[in-house]
């Protein structure tokens, strides 16, 4: 059995319909009346341990939904879930020891107090002795820079400086299985670059890892598999190299030319192909369909117009990919 | 056990944060405490009404202040928001039992109140000429109705909080519950001296056992069997509302809906 198992997973919310304005709400009042919603869809999902899983999708796919379902949170409508053999809603407590969460738009920290305070609290709610704790705050400070943190109220934390500290809180009794819901959300460039480094050694040190985001920067790198979701349902679970290798038709080479070429003169022998002249008269970018034309066939084209110094291939982007997929373009 | 001490001190801290605060409430309810000793100081006057003199209704008001301030340094308001704003998500990813996890937060109120209970008790000693104090065995007996309060002004407070999870409200649920525990606990005016129509549901109730019962153990109103009977029923409302909020719980977790990310 997989660490996290999930089968036909499904929550349906009720919405109050409500008609607009005073008459509308008064109106509400009497005659109660409520639309289903499936905010999340008869997910299926297996995890299997140190594996690390990007859960993507757009606004309002359901991912946090999901997140709460598999964190015991929220109970389901429909369908179930085993963490580590435990079903998380009705065992609650024992879950809560294998599991870290994170949810990147509240804090867990205690607002009017410092930082040092609310991962003392949770060192005597896990139970963990004073080397084990001291041990783990030198490692946390190694890659989050924690320290600094300690002695701050949490409310005086920048947005950057409390989701560090909020890592150290959800992964400070280090959790068997980490569940991270939009952990970047808001941060800036150099913020985030951290908090994704972090992530890359904690999937290193063999964490098994969940992460939710709609920054698909957080990712590669990060994660080796994507799990894609829309309005509830999922629509991709597979390698994130896979994911690229069926979605992304479209490649881009650059190319560095011996001498000035016009791009026309590449063009009149690469038909079907896109060709752009570059900065400078000897680059160009070549844009082809991987379905229809390899690498090879291009460079093989280019040498017989001109000889190429050096050559450079764009992976493909996956927010392309991912866009392509939500917009229903690439439904299996 | 070591958490719940945790979070205990944690929620004395940050009542302490919040000193000035605190303050400005301590001074309101001091203001009412003061209030209602001059009226009945005045009502008095002419004689004793209801079987209560001037002596005996001081040291029932400041008994009755007294109920009133265990556990509202707190707030329910804090245990309720924490429903609204979606922290409910984080705690319930923690390994503590829920409902004995807000009890140590509301705890951690107590220390605030003990002092403001201590200076408001100095104060009538010493601008109102003295108190009437218990021997004794009946001292005992108050002692234990007291500390018996809180938890039940706790398991009140969560049971009221829970109506959020379907309500999606607070502030009406809450002012209904202030308003209700106020008439029907004696802290407003002794129980005997309500009309027939409203002391009836206030003896069936278990607000009495709020202020009445800790009332009378203290003015030695109930004494022997009849103040272990008193004592037997507050236990006995800590026990079935402690246990009624569990059932109370484990449904509104399938009506909770945490909003947003
Ligand atoms: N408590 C709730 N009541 C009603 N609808 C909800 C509730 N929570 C979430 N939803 C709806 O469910 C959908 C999925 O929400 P969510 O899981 O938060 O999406 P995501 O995290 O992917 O952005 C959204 O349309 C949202 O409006
Ligand atoms: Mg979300």
């Amino acid at each position: 059995m997989s660490l996290v198992e999930a089968r036909g997973l499904t929550k349906i919310f009720r919405r109050p319909e409500k008609d607009p304005g005073l008459r509308g709400s008064l109106k509400h009042l009497v005659q109660r009346r409520f639309k289903e919603f499936r905010a999340v869809d008869g997910i299926e999902l297996s995890i299997e341990a140190g594996e690390s899983v990007a859960y993507v999708g757009p606004n309002g796919a359901g991912k946090s939904t999901t997140i709460k379902l598999l964190t015991g949170i929220l109970v389901p409508t429909a369908g179930t879930v085993r963490v580590a053999g435990a079903e998380p809603h009705t065992d609650r407590m024992v879950n809560a020891r294998n599991i870290g969460v994170l949810f990147g738009q509240r804090t867990q920290l205690w607002w009017d107090l410092p930082v040092r305070e609310s991962l003392a609290l949770l060192r005597d709610m896990y139970d963990l002795s004073p080397a084990f704790y001291k041990q783990r705050l030198e490692r946390l400070d190694e890659v989050l820079g924690l320290a600094d943190l300690l002695p701050v109220v949490a409310r005086k934390l920048s947005l950057g400086q409390r989701m560090r500290a909020d890592l150290a809180a959800a992964l400070l009794h280090q959790p068997k299985i980490v569940y991270l819901d939009e952990p970047t959300i808001g941060l800036d460039i150099s913020v985030k670059d951290r908090v994704r480094q972090f992530l890359r050694e904690l999937r290193e040190d063999g964490t098994t890892l969940m992460l939710t985001t709609h920054d698909l920067g957080d990712i590669e790198d990060v994660c080796e598999r994507i799990v894609i979701i829309d309005e509830g349902r999922k629509i991709f679970d597979g390698p994130l190299a896979q994911m690229k290798d069926r979605f992304a038709r479209v490649r881009r080479m650059h190319l560095q030319l011996a001498e000035p070429t016009p791009a026309e003169k590449l063009a009149e022998r690469l038909p079907d192909v896109e060709v752009i002249a570059g900065d400078s008269p000897t680059e160009v970018t070549v844009t082809f369909d991987r379905f229809t034309h390899t690498a090879g066939q291009i460079i093989a084209g280019v040498l017989d117009v001109v000889e190429v110094g050096e050559l450079h291939l764009d992976e493909p982007a996956i927010e392309d990919v991912v866009r392509k997929v939500y917009a229903g373009e690439l439904l299996r | 056990m070591k958490p719940y001490l945790g979070l205990l001190r944690m929620s004395t801290r940050r009542i302490l944060t919040y000193r000035l605060n605190s303050l400005i409430l301590w001074i309101g309810g001091a203001t009412f405490l003061a209030g209602s000793l001059a009226v009945w100081h005045a009502l008095l006057s002419e004689g004793a009404i209801g079987g209560y003199d001037w002596d005996q209704m001081k040291a029932y008001l400041l008994v009755g202040w007294a109920t009133a301030s265990i556990g509202s340094a707190y707030g329910d308001w804090w245990m309720a928001s924490r429903i609204f704003d979606g922290h409910v998500a984080t705690d319930l990813t923690k390994p503590l039992d829920y409902q004995w996890a807000r009890f140590s937060e509301h705890m951690g109120g107590l220390a605030t109140e003990f002092i403001a209970i201590t200076i408001a008790a100095t104060a009538i000693v010493t601008f109102t000429g003295g108190l009437v104090v218990p021997g004794p065995g009946q001292a005992l007996l108050f002692a234990v109705s007291f500390l018996l309060v809180a938890p039940l002004k706790f398991t009140i407070a969560y049971i009221t909080t829970m109506a959020c999870f379907w309500t999606q409200n607070f502030m009406g649920v809450s002012w209904a519950k202030d308003a209700i525990v106020t008439l029907f606990s004696g802290a407003l005016i002794p129980l005997a001296l309500l009309p027939a129509w409203l002391a009836g549901p206030a003896a069936v109730l278990p607000f009495a056992s709020i202020t009445a019962t800790p009332a009378a153990l203290y003015l030695g109103q109930a004494t022997g069997w009849e103040a272990l009977r008193l004592l037997a029923v507050q236990a006995a409302w800590v026990l079935v509302l402690w246990w009624g909020a569990r059932l109370i719980w484990r449904r509104a977790l399938r009506a909770l809906t945490v909003h947003g990310g």
